[in-house]
């Protein structure tokens, strides 16, 4: 292990050529992050909503999409919405998709599909635990379901649901590097071709660990500063 | 499709054996149980250690969780891959490289799990377990830890799930599990992605979703049944 | 009685300290020997690279040129042939950790590459050439300039590629089959790879065979070798002269007849090369 130190040529991998490329992963996984959070938010919501409707067929829709996504890897859902799903498009729609970055739009796609299958589940919870009388209290002042949902339900529910919506972001950032398989440019990707080039296996993926590391303990300190500054308030 | 069944179903169920070493799905099941199975006494390991009074203890386990829990499995993969033979000084192949990072990130968090479970049982019975005479670690294994497992189910049921989908990135570093027989097929039919694709999400969906919902029948019966 | 002891004592000591020599001896032997102890030689092997090395989907062994020579190179040792299937980008680091004995996975012999890992005698020379669909108007390589262009992660593929065309925009795979999907699906515009893994996938397209055409114009010039791990000079002895024998019978060019000649999918007429050399120009 000691000469393992020893021999070690970080600066082979932090300079030039090298770090331009790991710099460019970097970005890619954390523009991954961002937009699937932008996506996802919304249809989690959608789906939890789903999860607690009073109509049979929805709560049954919401069911099915969110245990049949759930019970498939990642891995698999990348492989399946970037090499079989699209073959199922419109000739017109597969020929923009594949001009315009298929490899980060269906990234993009299946990381939305998988973190708002975990994310509708907090929600869900976080919904359930705004005690009923609130629902009520909206329902009697005339404010309709969806109404209620957004101004009376909802801010309190997310309150509620932040600290495991931030867990799943950060299960979310070190999930974006399995989309190295289907060819998305980020940081696990351009670590495998950094490695190949330069014979460095060690020091590269210690870089490329620390900078894993870096924004996840970032998300994690976000969320022990957020479970600080608004605590749970019980009614 | 029928014909993509007829001539490659049993590749995707047990991959080359016995003319190569045994992949598909069975080396998914087989690759998780066993990852599952061992990471179980890492995992209570780490998380007493976690709640420890001796910092000397309690301090690197911490750090190594969070270490590891902030790390993609994919990451502690590669490092497996690389650190294992130079540790173990035994030269590794794929299947051990992935059992030991299953094993190690896993393990993790099976500890905070185990935290949860041990601080859900009441002050009272390791005070009760203390007082009659019984030493710490005594206490921890007769009375403690008993209960604690049973708080802990539903969330190692959960673990265990997880553990047989992270065993799809095993395709990455070469293994012969499913997904990566499922691309193979692909490769060579090529004309049935979707359905290659299809089978394989499908299967992954059987196996998981049937073990979690199995999972829920015991814990309803068990539930009935406590006194 | 104690005088007994004392020289029992002393043979016992004398003794030790010789099987620590021994043993010391014995661990500093050379890889050669290991695989003779072991009785078995590991090969690694892509396995997803017809016809060096691929499963076949009958009996589900993996076959190959590959797989016969390093299996003839196992037999000359007198051990047992142990296929083990890697991945493109692990085959260098798999051969320095001594995870694998030799390598018998497409690997070009490459001046970076004498650096970390040795080299046997060629045993294929070949070139990089580019596939693309007939549609796509693209006649020379030098028209992929700004265009996508798949291949597989991790080996020489990408470099010579962007050295051929600066501008082009390389997206990587786990596999080279999996690479070849995303050029069928239109997700790119042209397929790096081997010019004899390329005529072998374009044999397998059948009919689609019209849709498609290899590029004449080779990026670059592969001599492919089996990769012995480095210092490990008996072990390149043993596997250069079974080569060498193999060339001498005559039984080299029969693997090559027998995997690339005429009837097979990449249907050469004759092999080019002889198995004679280890040294590469430039």
């Amino acid at each position: 292990m000691i000469e393992l130190a020893s021999n070690l040529h970080l600066s082979q991998i932090l300079t030039g050529e090298f770090r331009a490329w790991l710099l460019s992963g970097f970005w890619m996984s954390l523009q991954l992050t961002f937009c699937t959070l932008l996506c996802a938010l919304p249809l989690s919501t959608a789906i939890a909503l789903l999860r607690l409707s009073s109509v049979a067929v929805l709560r049954w829709i919401g069911f099915w999409m969110v245990e049949g996504v759930r019970s498939v890897p990642l891995l698999a859902h990348l492989l399946f919405w970037y090499f079989a799903a699209p073959e199922l498009l419109p000739e017109s729609a597969r020929a923009w998709l594949y001009e315009h970055h298929a490899e980060t739009l269906c990234a993009i796609f299946a990381l939305t599909l998988y973190t708002s299958a975990y994310m509708a589940e907090d929600l869900r919870s976080g919904i359930r635990s705004v005690p009923t009388t609130q629902v009520e209290a909206g329902r009697s002042l005339g404010l309709s379901y969806l109404r209620t949902m957004r101004h009376v339900v909802l801010p309190q529910a997310i309150r509620i649901a932040i600290p495991p919506l931030i867990s799943q972001t950060l299960n979310l950032w070190k999930n974006t590097s399995i989309a190295t398989v289907i060819g998305t440019a980020e940081l696990m990707y351009q670590a495998q071709r950094v490695e190949t080039a330069s014979f460095r296996g060690v020091e590269t993926f210690l870089v490329t660990t620390l900078a894993y590391l870096t924004v996840s303990l970032l998300i994690t300190g976000f969320a022990a500063w957020y479970q600080h500054r608004f605590p749970i308030r019980t009614a | 499709m029928h014909e993509l069944v007829e001539n490659y179903w049993l590749y995707f169920l047990i991959g080359q054996y016995p003319n190569g070493p045994l992949g598909g799905l069975t080396l998914t099941v087989l690759l998780g149980s066993a990852a599952m199975l061992l990471a179980f006494p890492v995992g209570v390991a780490f998380g007493l250690a976690r709640i420890s009074v001796f910092a000397w203890l309690r301090w690197p386990v911490t750090v190594l969780i969070y270490a590891v829990r902030g790390t993609p499995l994919l990451m502690v993969v590669f490092w497996a891959y690389f650190f294992l033979p130079s540790i173990t000084g035994h030269k590794t192949d794929q299947f051990t490289t992935m059992l030991a990072a299953l094993i190690v990130f896993n393990g993790a968090y099976i500890a905070e799990i185990v935290r949860a479970g041990i601080q859900g049982v009441p002050r009272g019975q390791m005070e009760s377990a203390l007082s009659l005479g019984m030493s710490y670690p005594l206490a921890m294994r007769r009375v403690i830890l008993p209960q604690a497992l049973r708080n802990m189910r539903p969330s190692l049921v959960n673990q265990f799930v997880s553990t047989l989908k992270e065993t799809s990135l095993g395709y990455i570093i070469g293994l012969t599990e499913v997904s990566f027989i499922a691309s193979q097929i692909n490769a060579q039919v090529m004309t049935q992605t979707l359905q290659v694709y299809g089978v394989l999400a499908a299967t992954y969906f059987i196996l998981c979703f049937g073990l979690s919902r199995l999972a829920h029948v015991f814990e309803t019966r068990s539930l009935s049944a406590k006194p | 009685m104690q005088s007994k002891i004392i020289s029992l004592a002393r043979v016992g000591a004398l003794t030790g300290i010789a099987a620590l020599l021994l043993g010391a001896g014995l661990a500093r032997a050379d890889q050669l020997s290991d695989i003779k102890k072991k009785g078995e030689l590991i090969i690694g092997v892509l396995g997803t690279d017809e016809p060096h090395s691929f499963v076949d989907p009958k009996t589900r062994e993996i076959v190959g040129y590959e797989v016969d020579l390093g299996k003839a190179i196992a037999k000359q040792i007198g051990v047992k042939p142990v296929i083990k299937q890697l991945t493109v980008a692990a085959r260098v680091p798999e051969l320095q950790q001594g995870r694998v004995d030799i390598l018998a996975a497409a690997l070009t012999h490459t001046k970076e590459r004498e650096a970390v890992i040795d080299f046997s005698l060629t045993t294929f020379l070949t070139g990089q050439k580019v596939m693309v669909r007939k549609d796509s108007g693209i006649t020379q390589v030098a028209q992929l300039a700004g265009k996508r262009v798949t291949t597989v992660k991790g080996g020489t593929q990408e470099p010579n590629m962007r050295k051929a065309v600066p501008s082009v925009q390389v997206v990587t795979f786990e596999t080279a089959p999996q690479a070849f999907v995303a050029l069928q699906q239109r997700k790119a515009t042209a397929f790096v790879n081997d010019e004899v893994s390329l005529q072998d996938a374009f044999g397998k397209l059948g009919p689609a065979q019209k849709d498609y055409v290899i590029l004449p114009q080779s990026i670059s010039s592969e001599a492919l070798a089996i990769g012995i791990k480095k210092g490990e000079s008996s072990l390149k002895a043993v596997v250069d002269s079974t080569l060498r024998d193999l060339e001498k019978s005559g039984a080299a060019e029969k693997l090559f007849i027998k995997w690339f000649g005429p009837g097979t999918k990449v249907n050469y007429p004759k092999r080019e090369f002889k198995i004679d050399t280890d040294q590469i120009p430039g």
